[in-house]
C-alpha cells in the first residue's frame, strides 16, 4: 500500500504545484470567456492572445487561454473544448485545429448554451450546414485577398515569367487553401510563371527546410517560393542559405510575424503579408462579450491585410 | 491441505495490491481535483472523462498485451489513421456500414499480423520492426487521401461516437466490453497466459513447446485490431477521418500501461492496471484544463506523473524482492 501512498502524495503535490498557477478558476461574478488556440507557441497566436488579453483587460471579462500541444491534433482540442464546457464558460472563442473536425465540439458547446466565435480559420460551410451548431461569428483576414497580393508580388518581381515553387500548410485547413487558391488565381493573369512544385510542409519551419531544400535538388531552377506561412518560409530560406543561393531566390510568406520583417529587412526574405493577429484577438473577445450580453453580432468580420515587403517592414502596425 | 484464509491474504495482495495502488493514485488524484474545482466531480464532467480516456484506453489495451510480451508497438498511432482513413472512405463510397467497420478492423489487424510477422519470422527487434511500420502505415494513409480529410458521415454511423445507453456514452460502453474482453483473454485463455509466458522468459517458453512466433504474432495482432477499432471511435467522434490523426498516441498508450504497473521489461502486468493508467492521464489532462493551467506546464505536470509513477512502481519492486 505504500505505492498508494506515495500516488496520493504525488497527487497532492502535483495539484500543490497547480494551484499556485490557477487564479482565474473563481473569480467572482465577472463572466469568463475562453480562448481555444490551435497551438500556443507560434508568434502569430502569442500576438493574438495579447491582443485578446488587451480587450478582456478593458471590458472586465475573465480570459482563459488554453492550446493543444500541437497545432493539427484535433482531438485534443476537442477535448480542451468539451473541458472548458464542463466548467460553464459563458462563451468559446476557438481558432480551429482542423475546419471539420471542429464541428462536432461547435454542437456541443451550442448545446451547453454556449455561444461560440469562431476565430482565423473558417468551418467548413458544407459540414457545418449538415450540423446543429451554428458559429455565432467569424473574425479573420481574407486569406484569398492574400494569397493574390502574394502571387501578384512574385509575378512582377520576376517580370511574368519563371518558375515558382509552393510550400503548402496542412491540406484541408481552409486558411492555407483560400490563400493558394488567391495565390494561383494571381498567376492566373501571367501565364509565363509556372509552379513547378507545390508541396506541404505542414505549417513547420522545420519541414519548410527540408522540404525545400529536397525541391531545390529537384528543380534548381526554381526562381521563387511562396511559402503559406513565414514558419515555413523561413524555414525555406535557410534551405537557400544552406545551397548558397540567398539572393538568387524570391521568397514571400505570410503572417508577417517579427522574425520575417527582420529577414525582409535583411533582404533573405521578400515580402510576407500581415494579417493583425492582435486586433483578431480583441475582435473575438469583443464579441463574445457582446454575445454574452445578449447584442447581436455580425456573422463576419474581415480584418485586413496588406502587403509587407522592404518598404514598409520596418514599421509596426500590429 | 487448503489453504485458509490467512495465507490466501498475502497472495491476494501480490496480485491485485499493485493495481490497488494505481486505484489510490487515480482516487487521490479525484480527491484533489475536486477539493481545487468545483466543476470537476459532476457527473457529466466524469462521463466527460470517460468518453475522452476511450480512445487512448482501447489502444492501450492492445499495447499492453505487446508490453507483457516484452516488446513494443510504436506503430499504433499510425495504424490507427490508416485503418480510418480506408474505413472513412469505403463508407463515403457507399459500403454498408457493418462491412465499413470489418474493412476498418481488418486493415488494422492486417498491419498488426505484418508487425507480428516481421518480429516472429523475420526477426526483427519490436521496436525496428513497429517504427518501420508507423512510417509506412502514416505514408499510406497521406498517400491514400492526398493528404486531406475525409469527412461528412451518416448520423447511424456518428452514433457510435454520439449515442447513449442508459445515459452513458456508447464509447465509453465499448470501451468497458472490450476490456472485460481482453481481462478475460489474458487471465483466462491459453493466449493470455503465453503472453506472460513469453514476456517472462522467451527461451523457457518456446522450450516448454509453446508456439512463441504464432502467439506473438497474435499479440501484434490484436495491437493492431484495437487500433482499427479505436480509428472507428475517433472518426466517428470527430466526423472525420485524417491521416495525420493519431499521431503520438503510441507514446500516450505506453504512459497509460506504464502507469497501470506493467512492466517495459515485460512478463508483468494487468489490463485493468491500464484502464486505470488511461483514466488517471484523462482525469489529470481533464483536471489540469478546468484549472486554466498553461498548455506548457499541463505537459511537464503530465510527464512527472509518469516519471514518478514508474518510479515508485520500480523502488516498490526492488523492496519486494
Amino acid at each position: 500500500m505504500k505505492k498508494a501512498l506515495g500516488l496520493i502524495l504525488l497527487g497532492i503535490l502535483s495539484m500543490t504545484f497547480l494551484s499556485c498557477q490557477r487564479g482565474t478558476e473563481q473569480s467572482g461574478g465577472t463572466p469568463r470567456i475562453a480562448l481555444v488556440l490551435k497551438t500556443a507557441n507560434n508568434p502569430f497566436f502569442i500576438d493574438m492572445q495579447k491582443g485578446a488579453e488587451e480587450a478582456a483587460k478593458k471590458l472586465g471579462v475573465t480570459l482563459i487561454v488554453q492550446a493543444a500541444e500541437r497545432e493539427v491534433d484535433v482531438e485534443k482540442q476537442m477535448q480542451i473544448i468539451e473541458n472548458l464546457i464542463q466548467t460553464k464558460v459563458a462563451a468559446l472563442c476557438v481558432t480551429p485545429s482542423g475546419s471539420r473536425e471542429i464541428v462536432p465540439a461547435i454542437e456541443k458547446a451550442n448545446r451547453a448554451g454556449i455561444p461560440v466565435v469562431i476565430v482565423d480559420t473558417r468551418v467548413d460551410a458544407k459540414t457545418m450546414s449538415e450540423s446543429t451548431g451554428k458559429v455565432a461569428t467569424f473574425i479573420g483576414s481574407d486569406n484569398y485577398e492574400g494569397g493574390r497580393l502574394a502571387g501578384e508580388f512574385i509575378a512582377k518581381k520576376l517580370d511574368g515569367k519563371g518558375k515558382v515553387a509552393v510550400l503548402e500548410g496542412i491540406p484541408g485547413h481552409e486558411t492555407g487553401d483560400s490563400r493558394l487558391k488567391g495565390f494561383r488565381e494571381a498567376l492566373k493573369a501571367f501565364p509565363g510563371i509556372e509552379i513547378v512544385a507545390t508541396q506541404t510542409a505542414n505549417w513547420e519551419r522545420d519541414q519548410g527546410f527540408n522540404v525545400f531544400q529536397n525541391l531545390l535538388q529537384s528543380h534548381p531552377e526554381i526562381q521563387a517560393v511562396f511559402a503559406c506561412s513565414d514558419l515555413m518560409a523561413l524555414g525555406a530560406v535557410e534551405a537557400i542559405a544552406a545551397a548558397k543561393k540567398t539572393g538568387q531566390i524570391t521568397v514571400v510568406g505570410f503572417d508577417a510575424s517579427d522574425e520575417a520583417r527582420k529577414a525582409i529587412l535583411g533582404g533573405t526574405m521578400d515580402a510576407t503579408v500581415a494579417q493583425s493577429p492582435a486586433m483578431m484577438g480583441a475582435m473575438a473577445i469583443e464579441n463574445a462579450y457582446h454575445l454574452i450580453k445578449g447584442e447581436q453580432v455580425q456573422a463576419e468580420f474581415v480584418v485586413p491585410i496588406k502587403l509587407i515587403t522592404k518598404e514598409n517592414a520596418g514599421t509596426s502596425d500590429k | 491441505m487448503r489453504p485458509g484464509p490467512i495465507t490466501r491474504l498475502p497472495n491476494f495482495f501480490s496480485h491485485y495490491g499493485r493495481q490497488l495502488g494505481t486505484l489510490a493514485g487515480l482516487v487521490g488524484l479525484i480527491l484533489v481535483l475536486w477539493g481545487l474545482t468545483p466543476h470537476f466531480l459532476t457527473v457529466s464532467n466524469l462521463l466527460n472523462i470517460a468518453e475522452q480516456a476511450t480512445i487512448i484506453a482501447i489502444v492501450a489495451a492492445g499495447m499492453t498485451f505487446v508490453i507483457i510480451t516484452g516488446g513494443i508497438d510504436l506503430a499504433v498511432g499510425s495504424v490507427l489513421a490508416f485503418s480510418g482513413v480506408v474505413m472513412a472512405s469505403a463508407l463515403l463510397r457507399g459500403l454498408p456500414l457493418p462491412l465499413a467497420l470489418l474493412l476498418g478492423l481488418g486493415v488494422g489487424l492486417t498491419c498488426g499480423l505484418i508487425n507480428g510477422l516481421l518480429i516472429t519470422v523475420g526477426r526483427l527487434p519490436p521496436f525496428i520492426a513497429t517504427l518501420g511500420m508507423m512510417s509506412v502505415a502514416r505514408g499510406a494513409a497521406l498517400m491514400y487521401t492526398e493528404g486531406r480529410p475525409i469527412s461528412g458521415f451518416t448520423e447511424s454511423f456518428r452514433s457510435l461516437a454520439t449515442g447513449e445507453v442508459l445515459k452513458i456514452p456508447t464509447p465509453v460502453i465499448i470501451m468497458i466490453v472490450v476490456y472485460l474482453i481482453a481481462h478475460f483473454v489474458l487471465r483466462r485463455t491459453k493466449l493470455g497466459r503465453y503472453t506472460y509466458a513469453i514476456g517472462g522468459n522467451e527461451e523457457a517458453a518456446l522450450l516448454s513447446g509453446i508456439n512463441v512466433r504464432l502467439y506473438k504474432t497474435m499479440v501484434y495482432g490484436i495491437a493492431g485490431l484495437l487500433s482499427g477499432l479505436a480509428a472507428i471511435l475517433l472518426t466517428a467522434r470527430l466526423n472525420s477521418a485524417q491521416p495525420i490523426a493519431g499521431m503520438s498516441y503510441e507514446l500516450d498508450a505506453i504512459a497509460a500501461t506504464v502507469i497501470g504497473g506493467t512492466s517495459l521489461l515485460g512478463g508483468e502486468g494487468t489490463i485493468t492496471g491500464t484502464l486505470i493508467g488511461a483514466l488517471i492521464m484523462a482525469v489529470l489532462r481533464n483536471g489540469l484544463n478546468l484549472l486554466s493551467v498553461s498548455s506548457f506546464f499541463q505537459q511537464v505536470v503530465i510527464g512527472s506523473v509518469i516519471i514518478l509513477a514508474v518510479l515508485i512502481d520500480m523502488g516498490l519492486k526492488r523492496r519486494g524482492k
